[in-house]
Order: structure tokens, then sequence, then C-alpha cells
């Protein structure tokens, strides 16, 4: 239709300087640090340029659990936190009188510092006083050693991150709840549709660009996921280094151990994770979109 | 036939507020603790089992907490800050949006692709660079320093992307043979067509913006220009932490952002209308 | 061959691509100016360094100069440490004012260092542990030449302070908040059940399992695990670690673990796990003691019961870790230097350091300020000072190396596991010294 002209880079000029300087460049930095071995970021000295530091990553098995355990953690949190927070829009909107209260409420979590909350979420997982084990123990469940024991590091790490990224899906979906038109709800009211039908044929239909940002960020945000795990469990990985994530490795490679080039090479991998499995998403919620 | 339904109706109703009123308390209660907490004292605060609410509120530590770093100056910085950045991100992404979104342009896919990559990449490996960046600027110490690295954003410009093609093109070309221009047609009619995915945008960023707290730290030095967040760490020590004075800043911190939601939500949201949709 | 330039020739071909020239040509030659301003600096320091020192032995003049502190102290230290600089910059005679900034929390201010190290910008003067200094010792100023010929008694410093500030092969700092690791005890259980503070292993057992029997709670804990295996060993006269490997593969060591398992698989000590730190353990009285920093005595509530502390059990001998941080010179310019290191005097001075420690609660960095009447008073009415006297002569330092840093980060995981396993002596024994072999 419109003929292509380069005035679309004039709009995009301001985010284009921004970017080169403050995200392009450290990452190709980054990219470079990553095939060059013993480098130190504080007099730009190596040995040796290889895979070197990649060798390094793959031979930890520390590199391992974490790649594990941020799969488990992005294929848990993603969907359920989608699916939660689709059902808690829906029924925000749909209700008259406390729609702004309820809105109100549901966004409260990403409000707040991620330090006082973290301490919060370990009173609510404190095996003896813990809020979340009287529940469970009024349905007759034992108390569970959630921040003791690493076979549970990661749930309670997972209920955690849902909670806390709920709050972010539910205002976009609201958001976009807003732009379908009356008309169609309207419609289906007077055809008498179901409520389940009008939900699967307009109301997920018209939030699907919603969904597949939701999805698509949340996936990114996952793979990311650290600030959770460092306030959960005070700085450290839980319980024997039971919920390293992969962001953890490389902080702590980066910050503490001063291995720069390894901890490039691990962002370097989680890129191509991330970059790969976008592709994919975008590609599977593309198609059967149209 | 009729009055089943309308039992089945009513059944629905009270089954939504009952799941709604469930996730209220599941989302609340963490923020009812933390205000609980910030009015205990050390040793209720460790006692077992816990009491929900404290025996007498403990209304000194938030003096206590306020006295601990200069907050008042803090506030100032942060809201400077906070202004500034948002203005920013809104502008820049009002504007990439729109291209993406309306605009032909050669290498459109791979400039977008390329912008949807750098969310990929942790920002912790990105800091000490672009610490180094603001070093050789001669930025640091400056406002602008927390500023200016912060005002264009990925992560929302895909966003707002997202909401600009949900625009029917019709309304476009409908525009381009009134003969409105591209530019007064984003301000016009895509800009208050998208207010609540703007707000959202707004608030979103308001609120990483307010809650920053490792950048603002490396890029200043002096306390005059430090911000809210830099001062939640003074209750914290290597060998313990006066959990009572966190929780009691942390209130401090969030009350800001609840009324600025609060705000925005009543004077933006409100006086969108959905006729808007319909051209 | 420098990085920086690669990067920043392909920026700037990307930019060039995206039509921003500008801005890749200005980044493109800091770039370029640093680096080579950095490789020239690094060998004036230690010259500046000599000749600065050189100066003092003759007529000493200093200009009037600002000097920049970073430091992460808060509350209470904070205040005291603005008292002692204000003092500092009212009173001394060369116009010297020290400016202090704090920098957050520990782990903030060793992030911000290493950043400032890499961008060239670092302060004159910061706390920092060893540990934080190894990428870029080539930046800190010698301070061998001061000592020498301007200090007053550098033997007076406590011993192994002495040690550790000069671990690099050279004086590189001068030690300032010190603490040491105690064992806090709850009293009013203690003397409920007869038992008496241990001074040895075989006490720690023998109260152990009087305190599990009576009433069924751990015995004893510890804040910093790692710490506690080398502290166990260096009480068995072994030792941990050093820059060429494992060091307790001998009888005695396997005695340390055989302690270390016995304890932790019979329920006598337990992990802190989700309460964090002990000293909220010890506050619910959940455990009757633990092993912690003399620093972390305020976060203790002792409401209903008394708070007791003793110096750390031994076996063959003694010993007791420490922790806490010493102040590092970074100034380039001599005239920095000569004023960075009146201040320096100032605060390790018997007078500041124990006006430090008494209202603190840290270690007074002299021997002497243990002999002053202002000291000698506090120790009397503060239990955690006068244990922590007690041991003073039995403190050892964690030697820092290329792999120290990851030992300590792969242990601690390490230890917890095996905890959790309720591992015997051998699998404690053959686990910690592959890990730590795993790291060179």
């Amino acid at each position: 239709m419109d003929k292509k002209s380069f005035k679309g880079y004039l709009y995009l000029l301001p985010s284009i300087i921004i970017m080169v300087c403050f995200t392009l460049y450290p990452l190709v930095r980054a990219i470079i640090m990553s095939f060059l071995g013993d480098y130190s970021i504080i007099n730009d000295s190596y040995n040796s340029i290889g895979f070197e530091n990649y060798k390094a990553l793959f031979s930890d098995p520390d590199f391992g659990k974490s790649l594990i355990n941020t799969a488990i953690y992005v294929v848990c949190v993603v969907p359920a936190s989608i699916i939660l927070s689709l059902l808690f829009a829906v029924l925000i909107n749909s209700c008259k009188k406390l729609k702004a209260l309820f809105q109100t409420i549901y966004f409260l979590p990403y409000v707040t510092s991620v330090i006082a909350i973290g301490i919060v979420w370990r009173w609510m997982f404190n095996s003896n006083y813990g809020l979340i084990n009287y529940v469970l123990s009024i349905f007759g469940v034992e108390p569970i050693q959630w921040l003791n024991l690493p076979e549970y590091a990661m749930p309670a790490l997972i209920i955690f991150a849902i909670w806390k990224s709920m709050a972010f899906n539910i205002l976009i979906f609201l958001a976009g709840l807003q732009t379908i038109p009356e008309d169609l709800y309207r419609a289906a009211r007077i055809d008498s549709t179901p409520r389940l039908r009008v939900f699967t044929r307009i109301t997920v239909p018209s939030l699907a660009p919603m969904i597949v940002y939701s999805s698509v960020i949340g996936m990114i945000g996952a793979f990311k996921v650290y600030n959770e795990v460092f306030s959960l469990f005070q700085g450290k990985a839980g319980p024997a280094n039971s919920a390293m994530t992969i962001v953890y490795y490389i902080y702590d490679k980066f910050y503490n151990s001063y291995k720069y080039g390894v901890a490039a090479a691990g962002s370097v991998v989680l890129f191509l994770i991330i970059l790969a499995l976008t592709q994919i998403q975008l590609k599977v919620t593309g198609g059967r979109k149209k | 036939m009729k009055s089943n339904r309308k039992i089945a109706n009513i059944i629905a109703e009270v089954l939504k507020y009952v799941i709604l009123i469930a996730g209220s308390v599941f989302t609340i209660l963490p923020f009812v603790w933390m205000i609980s907490s910030s009015l205990k004292t050390p040793a209720e605060l460790v006692q077992v089992p816990p009491a929900l609410f404290p025996e007498v509120p403990q209304w000194l530590n938030y003096k206590s907490a306020w006295e601990a770093a200069p907050f008042a100056r803090y506030l100032v910085n942060t809201i400077i800050v906070t202004i500034c950045t948002t203005a920013g991100v809104l502008v820049t992404t009002v504007l990439s949006a729109f291209a993406f979104s309306r605009l032909n342009f050669p290498g459109k896919k791979t400039v977008f692709s390329l912008f949807l990559a750098t969310l990929m990449i942790p920002g912790e490996m990105l800091i000490i660079t672009n610490y180094e960046t603001i070093i050789k600027l001669k930025w640091i110490d400056s406002y602008r320093a927390m500023i200016v690295p912060w005002i264009s954003s990925a992560f929302y410009i895909y966003l707002l992307t997202r909401f600009f093609m949900q625009v029917p093109e019709s309304l476009y070309l409908a525009a381009k043979v009134d003969k409105c221009s591209d530019f007064k047609y984003m301000i016009k009619i895509m800009v208050p067509m998208n207010k609540q995915a703007i707000f959202s945008i707004a608030i979103l960023n308001i609120i990483s913006s307010w809650n920053a707290f490792l950048w603002p730290l490396l890029v200043t030095n002096s306390q005059e220009m430090r911000v809210l967040s830099n001062g939640l760490v003074r209750f914290q020590t290597e060998a313990g932490s006066s959990t009572e004075l966190i929780m009691a800043a942390s209130c401090i911190l969030v009350m800001p952002i609840i009324i600025i939601y609060l705000f925005l939500r009543k004077y933006i949201i409100e006086g969108v209308t959905r006729s808007g949709l319909k051209g | 061959m420098k990085m920086k330039k690669l990067g920043a020739s392909i920026l700037a071909t990307i930019m060039a691509a995206s039509m921003l020239a500008g801005c890749g040509q200005s980044s493109n030659q800091t770039a370029e100016t640093s680096a080579d301003a950095q490789a020239s600096e690094t060998t004036e320091v230690a010259a500046d360094a000599s000749t600065a020192a050189g100066e003092t032995a003759g007529e000493k003049t200093i200009e009037p100069t600002e000097i920049t502190f970073w430091h992460y102290m808060t509350g209470n230290l904070e205040e005291t440490l603005t008292a002692l600089t204000d003092e500092f910059n009212s009173t001394n005679e060369y116009g010297i004012t020290v400016t202090l900034v704090n920098q957050g929390y520990a782990s903030d201010l060793q992030t911000k260092l290493q950043a400032s190290a890499a961008a060239d910008a670092l302060p004159d003067l910061t706390q920092a542990y060893n540990n934080w200094l190894t990428p870029y010792l080539d930046k800190i100023v010698h301070l061998d030449d001061f000592v020498a010929n301007d200090f007053d008694n550098w033997d007076d410093i406590v011993e192994a302070y002495r040690g550790e500030c000069s671990e690099f092969g050279f004086v590189h700092a001068v030690p300032f908040n010190k603490s040491t690791y105690v064992l806090f005890y709850n009293k009013t259980l203690f003397d409920e059940l007869g038992i008496e503070a241990p001074k040895t292993w075989a006490d720690v057992e023998a109260d152990a399992k009087i305190v599990s029997d009576a009433k069924g709670i751990a015995f004893i804990g510890y804040d910093d695990s790692t710490g506690a295996i080398e502290a166990t060993l260096k009480q068995n006269g072994e030792s941990f670690v050093d820059e060429t490997g494992a060091l307790f593969d001998t009888d005695g060591g396997r005695e340390a673990f055989e302690y270390l398992s016995n304890l932790y698989s019979n329920g006598y000590a337990r992990l802190v796990g989700e309460d964090g730190y002990f000293s909220n353990v010890i506050s619910n009285q959940n455990i009757a003691s633990y092993v912690g920093s003399s620093a972390g005595v305020s976060y203790i509530t002792a409401e209903g019961w008394e708070l007791g502390v003793a110096p750390l059990p031994g076996n063959k001998v003694n010993a007791a870790n420490m922790a806490g941080t010493n102040i590092v010179m970074f100034s380039q310019d001599t005239n920095k230097q000569l004023a960075a290191w009146e201040y320096l005097k100032f605060l390790t001075s018997t007078e500041s350091t124990s006006k430090w420690a008494v209202s603190t609660g840290y270690l007074p960095v002299r021997q002497s300020a243990y002999e002053t009447a202002e000291y000698k008073a506090y120790m009397e009415e503060n239990i955690c000072a006068a244990a922590c006297y007690e041991q003073s002569k039995d403190f050892f330092y964690s030697p820092t190396f290329d792999a120290s840093n990851d030992i300590r980060n792969s242990v601690s995981p390490a230890f917890e596991q095996l905890v959790l396993d309720k591992a015997d002596a051998q699998t404690w024994f053959d686990t910690i010294l592959s890990t730590i072999n795993a790291q060179y």
C-alpha cells in the first residue's frame, strides 16, 4: 500500500540512539568477552581467543543444574501465571461495582520492593508458623519444609513468582479488554450465547495480541529470573544451591568469582536459548492467529 | 427455563465474587503482613506463633526509618528521576510503536527483531559497561545519568506496537484520504484510542523507575543525589537486619506509588470512552 | 589487542549502519584514551607511593585537599564514623577534608568498586575485604613505606590484622571494622541444665547431649559454614586451603570432619535454613548456642532469657575466625596519598580505635587500645567484647588467592547437602576435599 521510505527511522531515532549506546554496545562487548580466555574487565587483558569459556561453562555441573532449574521455572510459571491472570482479568472486567477496588488489589504485588516482599514470603513459607502450612494443615497436609529442603525450594520459588507476575499480566489483559468493542458482547447477549463460548470465541481471540505479548515477555522475564531467588533465599540460591538459576549463576560468576568471560558466555547461551524459543513461540502463535 | 437460567446466572455471579475475593486475600495478605510487621517490635516479629497484628502499634518505627536517611531529599530526587524517565519513555515508545505499526521502511523487521533481542540479555551483564560509559561522558552524580539510559525500552515499545496494531487499518487510510499527516494522526487518533495501554506503560515505568536501586547507587556518589530505594539498605548489615524498619521504609516507599496509581486511574481511565473505537 | 577497541570498532560499524556515526566516534575515542591512560597509570602508582613516603621523612608539607572515603556503614556505625571524621577534618593542621560516601550494602560497595576499577574511577579510600581486591590488586597503593617511615608502632596493631593487611606481599591496607566469631549461648538454659559454656569439642558433645535429651533442640549452629570448617580444622592444628590446594588430607583433618559429621548426624547441630540468621533462632530459644559474628550481637533479642557470650571452643589449640573489612588506598596523586595517610593514622590511633570500638561493638585494632581505661570499662559491662578479647590471641584470617572465592561459594552448598544427607565422616571428608580441589 504505502511505499517504503526512511521516514520511519525519524520516529525511531530517539530509541535507536539510546539502545545503541546503552544496550547494543554492552551487548556486543559481552559477546566478544565470551570468547576471550581469562578476560579481565579491569584492564581489558586476556590470554587466549576461542571457546575456552564455553567449555568451562558446559563442564560446570552448577551451570547444568541452573539450566534445568530455569527450564522448570519457565514451564511452570509462564502458563500458570497467564491462565490465572486471564481468569482474574475477565472476572474483574465483568464486575460492575467493585471493579476499581479489585483492579487496585490485584495490581499491588507489582508495586512493592522485592527486598520487603521477599521477607514477607519467607514468613509465609515458614515451616513452623507460616501461613501456607497453616492453610495446608486444615486439609490435613503435614508441615512442608519449603525453604529448608532442596526438593521444595523450586516449588516455593514458583509459587512466589506466580504471585508476583500475575499483577503485570492482569494489568495488560485489562487494558486489552478495553479495546474489545462493546458491540461484539452486545450481539452475543442478544443471541444469548453461553458465557464460556463468549469467552473462547470473543474474549480470547480479541486478547490474542496481549496474550502473545504476555507469554513472550513472560518467558523472557522468566528465563532471566534472579531477584526472586535472591530475595526469597536471602542472597543464596536455596538450600544446597537447589534453586540456582541461569542468571544467578551468571551474576555469581561475574561479581563474586570475577570470571567475566564465563559469565559472558553464560549470557550468550541464555540469549540464544531465549532467541530460539521466542522465534518458535512467535511462529506458532502467529500462524494460528490468521 | 427462564428461571433456571436466572438461578444459573446468580450462581455464576456468586462464584465469580468468591473466586475474586479468594484471589484478593491471596494477593493482599503479603501487604497486610508488611504493614503489620512495620508496626511490630523486634520480639513480636520472631514470636512463635506469630500474631497478625502487633499488641501496641509501634509508630515510632516509621519515625526511626524516616530519620535513618535524608528521605525528604531522596523523595525529591526520586520524583524528578521518575517523572523525567517516564516522560521520556512515553515519547520514545509512542514514536517507535507508531513507526513499527503503521509506517513502512526498509529493514523494519530486522530493526524490530533487534529491539526485541535487547530484552534477552540479562541486565546484570550490561551494568559495568554502561557505568564506564557514564564515567566517560562525565555524567557521574547527575540526574541525566539516572534518566537517559532508561528513556527507551523495547519492553514497552513491543507492548504498544501490539496495541497500535489492534487499531483498524481503515482508520489510517481514511485519515490519509483526509490529508491528515502521520504525526497528527498519531497524536490525534492513536494516542487517545490507546489511553489505557499508555497509562499501563506509564504506571509500569513509574514503578520500575521508583524502585530502581543498583543503577542509581552506582552512578551517584553524594547523598544529595540518592533516591528512596537506596535508603532501604540502611537497615541491613552482614550480621543481621532490622526487619521492622525495612518494612516501615518499604511502606513509605510504596505509598506514593499507590496514590499515583489511584490518581492516574481516576483521571485518565475514567475519561476514556469506547466510542472512538467505532470509527 | 585491546578488547575495548575491538568492541568499539564493531559498535562504530553498527552505528554507521544505523546512521549514527556521531555517537560512535565519541565513544570510540574515549575508549582508546582510557585504555592508554590505564596502562601508564598502573606503573605510576607504585612510583608515587615511594616518593610520597620518602618525603615524609623530611619536612612534611601537604596542600589542602579533599579525600573521598567509600564505606558501607549504616545507622550507629555511620554516625560514629562521621563523628570521628568530623573530628579529623576540624583538627588536622593541613586543611584536609575527608568526605564520607555511603555505597549501600557491603555487596553493593563490592560491585561499585569493581565497576569503578574498570572505569578508572576509584575513590581515594575505601573499606574492602581482601577477596574483593584480587581483580584490581595493581591499582592499590603500596603502604609499606608509609608504615615504615610514618606510623606510630605498627607492631601495636593486632598481629592477625597485620598479617591480613599484608597477605599479598605488601602492605595493602590498614585494619578498620574488625570483628570475630564467638559462641553466643542461652545462659538461662545452660544454668537450668547445669552446664557451662563449652571450652573444648568434648564439652560441646557432652553439653549437646544434655540439651538434646532435655529439650529436644539443637545445641549449636554456624552462621558461616565454610568458616566453620576452616575454624574446626585450625582448632585441630590443621590448615584449610592455600593457593596450591586443600591442606587437610591428614589424620587431624579427618578428625575435624568426624567431629562435624557427628554433631550434625546426631542432631546436635543444625542449619539456619529458613530463619536466615541464627540470631533469630536463638531469640526464639530454638537453639542453645551458635557461632556468629560479634558484630551481630545487637540482632539477638533476649526476652525472657539471658544471653551469654564465650570464646570458641577448641581442641588441640584454640582458633577463631575474624571478619570485617580494612581500608585500602587508591589515590594516584602524591599529595592525596599523604593526606589520606594522615587520615588513616588518625583512624587507627589508640584513641580513635577505642572510641570506635566502644561505640560500635567492633574490635579495637591496636593492642594498646585494650589497655585504655575507656575500653577496660567497656569490657566490664559488655560480655561480648570481653569474650572477643579473651580469644584475640587465637585469631586467624582466611587466605585470599585466585580460587578462594570459588572455594567459599562452592563449599557452603556442599556443606548444606552433607547435613541434609546426614552424611558420615568419610563422605564429609571426601566431598569437601573434592569440591575444593575442583576449584583450581
